[in-house]
């Protein structure tokens, strides 16, 4: 890897994270081994791979401090226009968990990362595959853990709220982590929202998905358009294990979601899927790499992204069918669909397979609409502005249709609809 | 009702239409008879209005009012309608709510009152029995996983519902086994009357069978060689298009 920028805030800021004592001064450690490995390596830069189309430069040359007490919310803070009643919800509030605002299930355990981290021994594994994840880890700031013991179903989404509001050019790096127990099952609903200028928000989220367990999970990332949001995840998965992913990414500046599964024992299943939206000069970058493991397994990956304006994309997909993992069933998609000729789209996918009994599929088209699609409609008496809608709202169904709540699937259906009327 | 004098017309730089005269009036079924690349589906594409086509000379008009400068939504709104020919496939775009969407489109246009979702489903059950369609069919996706005869039913669903006063069949008989085609011809021949006109265009006697025109016209290299009743249909039948071709 090509030796990157170390940004010098990111030290000043450093020493502040430490003496704001958020975890115990066990963590030191492992935050400093983390630094000191980022402060090696630095931040990616254009040379590395996965990092070729996407432009961190405001990362780089940002200068942004960590949230302090005085970030978090006034007493009188609620969440409306936030509000989704029929979920129970866990709060933050600029890297500040809001306790009173949560209500949780009975049967879930949500624990602080401290308890979770003496619980597990502080030693516990951090991730390290990229950059972000150890600044992350150097620079944990708030989130929870939340683990479901064995034999447990809870079905209703929980969700967590990640709010970024200030108008200060804070960063912030929440760690989720999800433990689901034996033959469990939770569903996982992630929001991020907010109005705010620049903000760095930079977390990681480190599921394990125990045996003949399953976990829904959805990202539904709508923030600001001055946000840099980056999305860190980590699913290990174990034998006939299921796991759901859906990322709806609307927001932010600068996005970037890398999810990184592991399928490591047989008959584990995962299905990883996204829709981002851009538009004006967002750019929305999806890396996905599944790992396959073990044999019988199933994965698949189906990413789609609508651009408009100058807004620019990158979807880099991997699957990586190791030696062993026979009878792998993988299949991997990517489409987008450019509704400015300034929107700009790069697509990547990718296979790599180490066994010989197995079957894998992989495609990817990048285009406008179909003319004669148009044509069609238009010839039905509709007019051109509303066949592009029906088009588009085609193109994204597939996506939208998967959720299974009906009020978040509203909720992503309102903002879908918002976004596509909204005029350049 | 419509008449088109002198087309010329084609595709950059290339003229395919070559001087065509035709007119239809009221109640009226005209059949255009062509090989492949004779102009049919040019012919038709430029009534309806598709994007990519140059009309050089000449010109269609519609109820006495030219309408080559007519967006496709704008002909369509104002009773014109094409069986497509190769009806294009619309993944994840509803049925159901395509065909309420032009129907609410066209009620809108005439200052009728729009139709909600049972109203609507109460209408097109009717149609879809008329064609021995499935319900199922509004569930799908635009022509998704289609067979041939059914999209070509899928079309004359849309046509019934839509109610035109002038369809253009776009080789509406090509793909279809004989038991689709005499379905597809009755729900035509029902929607017969003096005040609708059709245009059929094929390249086969075989549908004019079942749907039995009151003109029939020779496309051969972008023009009308001959004009005649239905039994030119059988003569061309029997001898070919070569004896037209000299």
């Amino acid at each position: 890897m090509a030796r990157g920028i170390m940004p010098d805030y990111f030290k000043s800021e450093f020493v502040k994270i430490i003496n704001r004592k958020y975890l115990a001064r066990e963590a030191n450690p492992f935050r400093t081994k983390a630094f000191d490995k980022l402060t090696e390596q630095g931040l990616p830069t254009k040379k590395d791979e996965n990092w070729r189309f996407t432009d961190i430069s405001s990362i780089k040359k940002g200068s942004f401090r960590i949230s302090e007490k005085k970030d978090a919310p006034n007493a009188d803070f609620n969440i409306s226009g936030h509000e989704l009643n029929s979920l129970k919800t866990v709060v933050f509030f600029n890297g500040h968990l809001q306790e009173s605002l949560s209500a949780l299930p009975k049967g879930l355990g949500v624990i602080s990362n401290q308890k979770y981290m003496e619980q597990n021994g502080w030693a516990l594994s951090q991730p390290t595959k990229s950059s972000f994840d150890l600044l992350n880890t150097a620079f944990i700031d708030s989130g929870v853990s939340i683990i479901v013991d064995k034999g447990i179903q809870i079905s209703e989404p929980i969700r967590l709220l990640f709010i970024c509001s200030s108008d200060e050019k804070l960063m912030t790096s929440p760690r989720i982590h999800v433990d689901i127990g034996e033959s469990s099952s939770l569903s996982l609903f992630e929001q991020h929202v907010g109005d705010c200028n620049e903000y760095l928000f930079n977390q990681s989220v480190i599921v394990n998905i125990e045996r003949n367990a399953r976990l829904d999970h959805i990202r539904l990332q709508n923030n600001s358009e001055s946000t840099i949001n980056m999305g860190n995840l980590h699913v290990k998965q174990l034998e006939d294990s299921s796991y759901d992913f859906v990322q709806f990414a609307f927001g932010g500046k600068l996005g970037r979601t890398d999810v990184n599964i592991d399928l490591c024992e047989k008959g584990a299943n995962c299905f990883v899927k996204g829709l981002s939206l851009s538009d004006h000069k967002q750019h929305l970058d999806v890396n996905v790499i599944t790992n396959h493991h073990a044999p019988n397994c199933i994965s698949d990956q189906n990413f789609k992204s609508i651009l408009k304006g100058n807004s620019s994309g990158v979807f880099n997909g991997r699957v990586i069918v190791h030696d062993g993992a026979q009878k792998t069933d993988s299949s991997q998609s990517n489409k987008n669909l450019l509704l400015s000729k300034e929107a700009l789209m790069n697509s990547n996918p990718q296979l790599e397979i180490y066994a010989d009994d197995v079957k894998c599929s992989h495609g990817s088209s990048t285009g406008a609409l179909e003319s004669d699609a148009l044509f069609y409609i238009r010839s039905r008496g509709i007019d051109q502005e509303a066949a592009t809608a029906l088009l588009v709202h085609g193109f994204a169904s597939e996506i939208i249709e998967g959720i299974k709540n009906h009020d978040i699937k509203d909720l992503v259906i309102t903002y879908f609809n918002t976004w596509l009327e909204q005029k350049n | 009702m419509l008449s088109v004098k002198n087309l010329h017309a084609g595709v950059s730089g290339k003229e395919i239409l070559k001087g065509v005269d035709l007119s239809i009036s009221p109640g009226e079924i005209h059949a255009v008879m062509g090989r492949n690349g004779s102009g049919k589906s040019t012919l038709s594409n430029v009534i309806t209005g598709k994007d990519g086509y140059v009309i050089s000379e000449g010109d269609i008009k519609y109820k006495d009012e030219s309408i080559i400068e007519w967006s496709p939504e704008k002909r369509a709104l104002a009773g014109i309608f094409m069986s497509f020919q190769y009806p294009v496939v619309m993944p994840g775009v509803n049925n159901t709510y395509f065909l309420k969407a032009a129907l609410n489109s066209k009620l809108k246009n005439s200052g009728k009152k729009e139709l909600n979702a049972a109203e609507f489903l109460k209408l097109v059950k009717e149609k879809l029995t008329e064609l021995d369609m499935d319900i199922s069919y509004l569930q799908r996706a635009v022509n998704e996983g289609f067979s041939g005869g059914e999209k070509k039913r899928n079309e004359i669903l849309q046509m019934l519902t839509l109610e035109p006063e002038l369809a253009i069949m776009d080789e509406t008989d090509s793909g279809l086994d004989i038991d689709a085609l005499k379905i597809i011809a009755n729900g035509v021949n029902k929607y017969r009357n003096p005040s609708r006109s059709f245009l059929v265009i094929t390249h086969y006697q075989r549908l004019l069978k079942y749907i039995e025109p009151d003109f029939v016209h020779v496309l051969i290299d972008g023009k009308f060689v001959r004009s005649g009743g239905k039994e030119l249909a059988l003569e061309l039948e029997e001898r070919g298009y070569e004896w037209l071709e000299e």
